[in-house]
């Protein structure tokens, strides 16, 4: 009996016990698919969280800084010039003032408000800045240009548009140029950044940068508490931060006068990284032990049907089989249903990751990772074939008349 | 001779209190051509006697030339080929593969023997017709009453056109009538030149076959020719 000869018997085999055959598909299906989706998410998650972090760029020093009263001239115009002074260590520093009064932004017909909680998306937060507002934040510029140090010092209406405010704004047009009203007063387009590209994140792009000295006007001069500065690189981060701590306690004492904290979101990230970390590796056992029991679920059906098989390889035995043709129909048999039904289990966990994707991560297109899949799919098949070839091996030892006495 | 067999044992649980004997010493030749009823009540040997002869199962000591060849020092390859080509099996329970149809079912031995697909179903159409059963080539088991099954069965047997027809019990589980119908179709095959044996507990079906050997406690105990009823 040839090679050929015995797919086509396997094939007809299969065939003709339908309901056997879906069940042992049904357990590789289901472990396929389950640790593909599971796989997925997890790195969908870290995937997502990376990204954000990113985005909001690395080696970013958050500068908290609050005086009881305002002694020893603005914290801004300090900060900003002490900044200068390290130019080795820092790239920028901005004062990072988020306007949390209700202020109106309107262009032609169009009309948005800093307080449309209702509607996330549509949302557009003003922004107070310096002109290294765009460096500190990460933000790259599309078009015209920054804030100037003269729109500062001056007070220019003028101001940069997020890559999501210039779509709500102005589509797809080109800003550059055009004037808008924020609380009716008339301010100038000269620039816009483009989107960060993070999906579900539009509170970064949803915003609107003013020069910081808007804060008298339009944050009822409220004292500016935070700022953003910008190191070179991982090693200057440290060193900046040693350094700004050093400096604010040169006029800030803690609890005294006022209060200040230095940090950067690198130990965030990393502490960030640990914990998704954690998410893999318990998410990742959750889908062992459902591959686990779907290849029980295969071990299970496989083996309930040993003396149905043993019977039929009697009979086989008995017409003129030889052991090596029935061990040959029994390992193509496995392996064929194990195959479709590991195919059939990548398809389904493809487009759960998929579905998943879209409800639990913003519409990011998940796509399940190659080495896993092809592990579940490896794992799976190599059960159902070594459990499908079981009886055959058993059996095929057998005397034929043994093997027909099994009920 | 084609069939010869001296002091042939087969011992279950030798040397232990539950010992038994199924064949004890069985000494038997039968010639090409022959038609021989073997006979004897339940638990006599008869059962233990064909699985012997038919090679599905190995005797524990003793010597059986089949055709000229030692049959027990062969191996599975070897058996397989016998029993694929020399010996059809025609079992009680019709012994079916329930999820094929008649034609596949009749079809099986001959893929085991490596016929031409292009004749396969020829073939096994020619041996349904033979027991008038090609008209249900396209049933399965569970379709048909036990007396189709059996009649697929006997097709499946003399598909490979062997020189050997072996049968236990054929008619056990069928009415008279379909028994009768089966006997004559064992008659049929003898008087083409087909060895048949047919191993039953009921004299009256041994009145079918021209020499009769009875067994008892796995002993033979008569070994006589007789005249036959032709069904």
């Amino acid at each position: 009996m040839n090679l050929m000869q015995a797919f086509k018997m396997a094939f007809k085999s299969i065939a003709s016990k339908k309901m056997r055959s879906f069940l042992t598909m049904l357990g590789i299906i289901i472990g396929v698919a389950s640790v593909v989706i599971m796989v997925s998410v997890v790195q969908g998650m870290n995937k997502r969280s990376m990204e954000r972090f990113e985005a909001m760029g690395d080696n970013k020093i958050e500068v908290y800084a609050y005086q009881y009263y305002e002694t020893s001239g603005s914290v801004s115009e300090l900060l900003y010039e002490y900044c200068l002074g390290m130019q080795d260590l820092v790239m920028g520093v901005t004062p990072q003032v988020d306007v949390w009064r209700e202020i109106t932004i309107k262009y032609g017909a169009k009309t948005f408000s800093t307080q449309n909680w209702d509607d996330w998306e549509k949302r557009i937060s003003i922004q107070l800045g310096s002109d290294q507002f765009g460096v500190c934040n990460n933000y790259t510029l599309g078009g015209g240009r920054e804030l100037s140090f003269l729109d500062i010092d001056k007070t220019n209406k003028v101001c940069v548009l997020g890559g999501g405010a210039k779509t709500l704004l102005f589509d797809f047009v080109d800003p550059v140029g055009e004037t808008i009203f924020i609380n009716n007063q008339p301010f100038l387009v000269v620039g816009w950044y483009e989107p960060s590209g993070v999906e579900g994140m539009s509170s970064m792009d949803n915003v609107i940068l003013l020069p910081y000295t808007f804060n008298r006007t339009l944050n009822d001069n409220q004292q500016i508490q935070q700022y953003v500065v910008k190191a070179k690189s991982a090693e200057a981060t440290t060193l900046a931060i040693a350094k700004l701590k050093a400096f604010l306690g040169g006029f800030i004492t803690e609890g005294e006068n006022g209060f200040f904290n230095v940090y950067s979101n690198n130990d965030w990230s990393s502490q960030v990284q640990e914990q998704s970390l954690m998410q893999s590796l318990v998410l990742g056992a959750i889908a062992g032990i459902s591959l686990l029991v779907g290849g029980i679920g295969i071990m299970n059906i496989m083996l309930v049907t040993v003396t149905e098989r043993t019977r039929e390889i009697g009979i086989r035995k008995a017409i003129g089989a030889e052991r090596k043709s029935i061990i040959v129909q029994f390992l193509i048999e496995s392996a064929v249903i194990c195959g479709i039904g590991g195919l059939l289990g990548i398809g389904l966990g493809s487009m759960g990751s998929l579905i998943a994707g879209k409800f639990l991560l913003q519409g990011m297109k998940l796509w399940p990772s190659a080495t896993i899949t092809v592990g579940a799919f490896a794992f799976s098949v190599a059960l159902g074939v070594l459990f499908g070839l079981y009886p055959a091996i058993k059996a095929s030892s057998l005397q034929p008349v043994d093997a027909l006495r099994a009920e | 001779m084609l069939i010869d067999i001296r002091d042939l044992y087969k011992i279950y649980n030798e040397g232990q209190e539950s010992e038994v004997r199924a064949l004890d010493g069985v000494s038997l030749q039968i010639d090409q051509g022959e038609f021989v009823a073997i006979v004897g009540a339940s638990g006599s040997g008869k059962s233990t006697m064909m699985n012997v002869l038919g090679c599905l199962d190995v005797p524990t000591r003793g010597e059986y030339v089949l055709n000229g060849t030692d049959v027990t020092s062969l191996k599975d390859k070897e058996l397989a080929r016998i029993r694929n080509r020399e010996i059809g099996f025609i079992f009680q329970g019709y012994n079916l593969l329930q999820d094929l149809n008649a034609l596949d079912n009749v079809i099986l031995p001959l893929i085991y023997r490596g016929t031409s697909v292009f004749e396969r179903e020829e073939i096994a159409m020619a041996a349904l017709a033979r027991v008038g059963m090609d008209d249900r080539a396209h049933h399965r088991p569970s379709q048909m009453s036990g007396g189709q099954q059996q009649r697929v069965a006997i097709a499946r047997a003399i598909a490979t056109h062997p020189p050997i027809i072996m049968a236990d019990e054929p008619t056990g589980a069928l009415d008279s009538k379909t028994g009768r119908h089966v006997l004559g179709i064992l008659q049929q095959l003898y008087r083409e030149g087909t060895t048949v044996l047919l191993i039953t507990h009921d004299d009256g079906i041994a009145a079918t076959a021209p020499r009769v050997v009875r067994l008892s406690d796995g002993k033979i105990v008569k070994d006589e020719h007789q005249e036959v009823e032709w069904l």
